[in-house]
């Protein structure tokens, strides 16, 4: 293996032998990104009026925000002492790229929640007053004690659905925008201090999140034994791919600007790339994650390829893609940490499975929004049965 | 007198005067207070107060104001003088209980070589150097021990990017941290260009030099400097003018580590070859 | 019980936010330790708190009091750029408050010379060290001699090394 700074031995400081920022750091801006990614496919119905997207925008939306729910979990768990948290909000240094990131996710889950209540407010009116018990005291509660849906606030609310989700929009990129600032200021770490970070995490985080709103809606539909709506997913492809698109372009632009540069940059990343990353970085995340759903997709978006095929292709490519953000993020956030900052040696990643911050830890976090979806699903109706009316759209 | 903060070659700012340090806070105080008023009323209430009026400082060593502090602290190594013996280590581990495995300071030792070098610090030279092996011994050009520690910037990333002030530098030139009010969350571990900063295995919370901080306000050196047996290691007021730290500038050429990263330290090095990181 | 306007709902939500947002400042006063400086943005009590931390190492002048003669000739020679305490271990394990607590820690075997005299390529050229074969620095004959076991002591004397 290639060394940094003509070293014939893997020096690395004393300090650095363990990367401090582990799985839990990559599962954080995963599920982050989600939420992003999610409720751009609800923006683009309610803001952008794409009509093929209106079926899923509501459930795109429910989806973010059970992201949203868990995406700050990670965090707590790497946290050396968690019982602090919330001194972010008591104290946030502004000079700090971390800080605002309570305000700015709280903000956004408080905007998701509100925005969902206002979709389903009207059935959550009917539902206090046909339940009994518990369920209608919940209903009610949800209410806020409007339990009458006056005419005119059929409008209103949509229309401050619409309002909320143009907010959203912006808010979606900043907080994922903000994510990759996290990252990308960090001047003493060369693989990750680049200005293009804040754009490759925005746009990586919307190609996952759209991509897991297609899985999820394809799988939900087949458990149910729908049919999956043919037009929606074509055009869902057609943004994906293109989203896609600029999220490689970013990505390689980044990389081949540091190599044609040749500076400092380069000098630390080459190696890096060529050696411990070689595997999940040039393999797995360009080779095989990006060119696959490259050619499928655009398979799917420019032929004529229909019907199950073409589901099967789109749900393929989805997943490739999810893997895909995957690894970019632990690409990023663990492959910025092996190269030491001796700049003469590289930091060994032990995935230690079972430690706190480990994968299973990591696999638990992630099925939570997953349970928080199911659960959610029992109570409202998300992905509608052809026939629902009552929840605004 | 050739005081090294006040002539460093990246920086123009005068650090000593104090007047540098305040015109950056006024600048952000401003800024707070213009364009943000909004957010940061709402964000931190309690708080804007005391912003807008500047504060007052009840801290001893950030005593608030335009007065120069009355020390200006700073360290400097003398790569020289090191004979890699490795009893700084060894006293730092002791008198601040640093767990095994993590370092507060640490010795480098380098061997150049014509096809390269070799840099190892073996348990971060807790116990000192083993000869060098007679092969590599053959081929070197050059070989020498660096003393590596906290450079306590003057523009510290790693204050920079605490997320809950549990970092901060003071105004005789320490950066402390806080540990009751650390998250551990370890950005500061990033954000150092050093190696400096770890996250303390046995608190979680993020640790690091601290110049003997609790010794240096009792009159006595670092304990690294104290067990230095051969000068390589001097702390020192750079307001006096008799202290060790400013005599040495006199006719010493002084080198600050990775100046690239223009986080100005206040560790200074004298004759460090080009091959140090 | 419903009010009649299409917005009751809509102002329901505000209270409830201004309510949380109100109760959250009250909070942030509360849990914002008393000493924060808002200016330099930390805890002013942390200073006053690493500034306790308890010393561990005395210095040479924590010998003296009671050292005097060791003291006095160790000025003079050689050693005296070598602190007591890098010999002798901390003072705290020897002695606090004016009496002695413990035996002071010594090492008289070759290790401790060793570890800063044992020569090497990495040391400064002007350093004194011990080499068998003069490879670097001075050749001592009386070292080329010795046998592996020797203590140096049996030649040097730790405070006053010149033989
Ligand atoms: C280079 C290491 C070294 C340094 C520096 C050193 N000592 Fe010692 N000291 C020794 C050794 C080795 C012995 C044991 C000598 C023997 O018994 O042969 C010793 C013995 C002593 C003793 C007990 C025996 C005696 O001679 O009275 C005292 C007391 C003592 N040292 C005090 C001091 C003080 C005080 C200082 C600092 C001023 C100091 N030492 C510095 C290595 C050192
Ligand atoms: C409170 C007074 C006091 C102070 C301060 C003190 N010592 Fe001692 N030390 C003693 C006494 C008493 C003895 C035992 C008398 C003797 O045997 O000569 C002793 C003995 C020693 C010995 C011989 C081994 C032993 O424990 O009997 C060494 C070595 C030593 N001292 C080193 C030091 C060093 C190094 C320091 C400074 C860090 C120091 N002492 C500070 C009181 C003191
Ligand atoms: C902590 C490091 C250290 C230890 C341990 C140490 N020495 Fe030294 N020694 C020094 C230093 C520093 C000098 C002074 C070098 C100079 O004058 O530049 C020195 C000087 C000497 C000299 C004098 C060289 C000369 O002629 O100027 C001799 C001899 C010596 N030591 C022998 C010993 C012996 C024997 C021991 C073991 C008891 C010992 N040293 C332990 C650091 C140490
Ligand atoms: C047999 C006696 C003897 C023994 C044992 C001995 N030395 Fe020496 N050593 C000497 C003499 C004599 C000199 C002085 C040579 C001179 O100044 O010309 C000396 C000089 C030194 C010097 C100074 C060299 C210089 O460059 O000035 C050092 C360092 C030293 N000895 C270290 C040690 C160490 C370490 C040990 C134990 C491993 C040791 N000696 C054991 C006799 C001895």
């Amino acid at each position: 293996m290639e060394l940094p700074g003509d070293a014939l031995l893997n020096y690395v400081f004393p300090n650095n032998v363990h990367v401090a920022w582990s799985v839990m750091i990559v599962i954080y801006p995963y599920i982050t990104g989600l939420i992003a990614g999610a409720f751009v496919v609800s923006g683009l119905s309610h803001v952008f009026k794409v009509k093929e997207f209106e079926p899923i925008a509501n459930f795109a939306l429910i989806a973010a925000f059970c992201f949203g729910l868990f995406a700050a979990t990670p965090l707590l768990v790497h946290l050396g002492q968690p019982q602090r948290a919330l001194e972010i909000y008591f104290t946030p240094h502004l000079t700090s790229a971390m800080s605002i990131f309570g305000y700015v996710y709280s903000g956004y889950l408080l905007l998701l929640m509100i925005e969902i209540w206002l979709i389903y407010r009207e059935y959550f009116v009917r539902k206090a007053g046909e339940d009994t018990g518990v369920m209608k005291l919940i209903w009610t509660v949800l209410t806020l004690g409007v339990t009458t849906y006056h005419p005119d606030s059929a409008k209103l609310d949509r229309k401050l659905a619409v309002i909320l989700a143009g907010i959203g929009i912006p808010w979606a990129f900043i907080l994922h925008g903000y994510v990759g600032f996290v990252f990308g200021s960090v001047k003493a770490i060369a693989w990750w201090a680049t200005p293009l970070q804040p754009v490759i995490f925005l746009l990586s985080a919307i190609v996952s999140g759209m991509a897991i709103v297609l899985v999820m809606y394809s799988f939900i539909k087949w458990r149910r034994g729908e049919r999956l709506d043919q037009p929606m997913v074509k055009k869902f492809s057609a943004f994906l791919w293109g989203i896609f698109i600029l999220d490689v372009t970013m990505e390689l632009l980044e990389v081949a600007f540091a190599a044609y540069e040749k500076g400092w940059h380069w000098s630390q990343i080459k190696p890096l790339l060529l050696g411990p990353l070689f595997e999940t970085y040039v393999i797995g995340q360009l080779l095989v994650l990006s060119v696959v759903p490259f050619v499928i997709l655009g398979y799917v978006v420019l032929s004529g390829v229909k019907g199950r095929l073409m589901l099967i292709l789109a749900n393929v490519a989805a997943s490739f893609l999810l893997l895909q953000v995957l690894f970019m993020r632990f690409n990023v956030v663990v492959g910025g940490q092996l190269i030491s900052k001796s700049e003469r040696g590289f930091v060994e990643f032990h995935w230690e499975p079972f430690s706190k911050e480990g994968p299973l830890t990591a696999i638990v976090l992630f099925s939570a929004p997953f349970v928080a979806y199911y659960i959610i699903s029992r109570f409202i109706p998300i992905l509608g049965h052809d026939d629902d009316s009552s929840v605004a759209r | 007198m050739n005081k090294p903060l006040e002539n460093r070659p990246q920086s123009s700012r005068p650090v000593i005067d104090a007047g540098g340090d305040d015109a950056r806070r006024e600048f952000l105080r401003n800024f707070l207070a213009g364009t943000a008023t909004a957010t940061v009323l709402m964000v931190f209430g309690p708080g804007v107060a005391a912003l807008a009026q500047g504060g007052s400082d009840s801290a001893p060593a950030g005593a608030s104001g335009k007065a120069a502090p009355k020390h200006q602290f700073a360290y400097v190594i003398n790569v020289n003088n090191c004979i890699g013996c490795g009893n700084c280590v060894r006293a730092c581990k002791r008198e601040n209980q640093v767990p095994s495995a993590v370092f507060r300071t640490w010795v480098e030792r380098y061997v150049v070589t014509g096809e390269g070098m070799y840099v190892e610090s073996p348990n971060g030279a807790l116990e000192g150097f083993s000869q060098v092996n007679a092969g590599i011994r053959e081929k070197a050009t050059k070989s020498f021990t660096v003393p590596k520690m906290c450079n306590h910037c003057e523009n510290p990333p790693c204050v920079q990017v605490c997320p809950v002030g549990a970092t901060f530098k003071t105004k005789e030139g320490f950066v402390l941290v806080d540990p009751e009010h650390c998250l551990g969350c370890a950005y500061c571990v990033q954000a150092c260009p050093y190696g400096a900063r770890f996250i303390n295995p046995v608190t979680h919370k993020s640790d690091k030099c601290t110049w003997c901080y609790h010794r240096v306000k009792n009159g006595k050196l670092p304990a690294c400097v104290t067990v230095c047996p051969n000068k390589a290691r001097l702390f020192g007021d750079l307001n006096d003018p008799e202290s060790e730290v400013t005599q040495i500038f006199k006719d010493e050429a002084w080198m600050v580590l990775k100046p690239g990263m223009h986080t100005d330290p206040t560790c200074f090095y004298v004759g460090m070859p080009r091959e140090v990181v | 019980m419903a009010a009649p306007s299409p917005r009751s709902h809509l102002y329901r939500l505000l209270l409830i936010l201004v309510v949380f947002g109100a109760g959250f400042l009250a909070v942030k006063q509360w849990a914002t330790p008393d000493s924060w400086n808002y200016e330099h943005w930390y805890r002013g009590d942390a200073v006053v708190e690493a500034a306790a931390q308890p010393l561990v190492y005395g210095g040479n002048d924590s010998c003296k009091t009671c050292h005097k003669d060791v003291a006095k000739l160790w000025r003079k020679k050689p050693h005296r750029k070598v602190a007591c305490e890098t010999c002798h271990g901390p003072i705290v394990d020897h002695a606090k408050a004016g009496k002695k607590t413990a035996v002071a820690f010594i090492d008289k075997t070759r290790a401790q010379c060793l570890n800063c005299h044992l020569e090497g390529i990495n040391r400064p050229r002007a350093f004194p060290q011990f080499s068998k074969q003069g490879e670097i620095g001075k050749l001592v004959p009386k070292h080329k001699e010795l046998d592996a076991v020797t203590p140096c002591a049996k030649c040097h004397e730790a405070h006053d090394p010149r033989p």
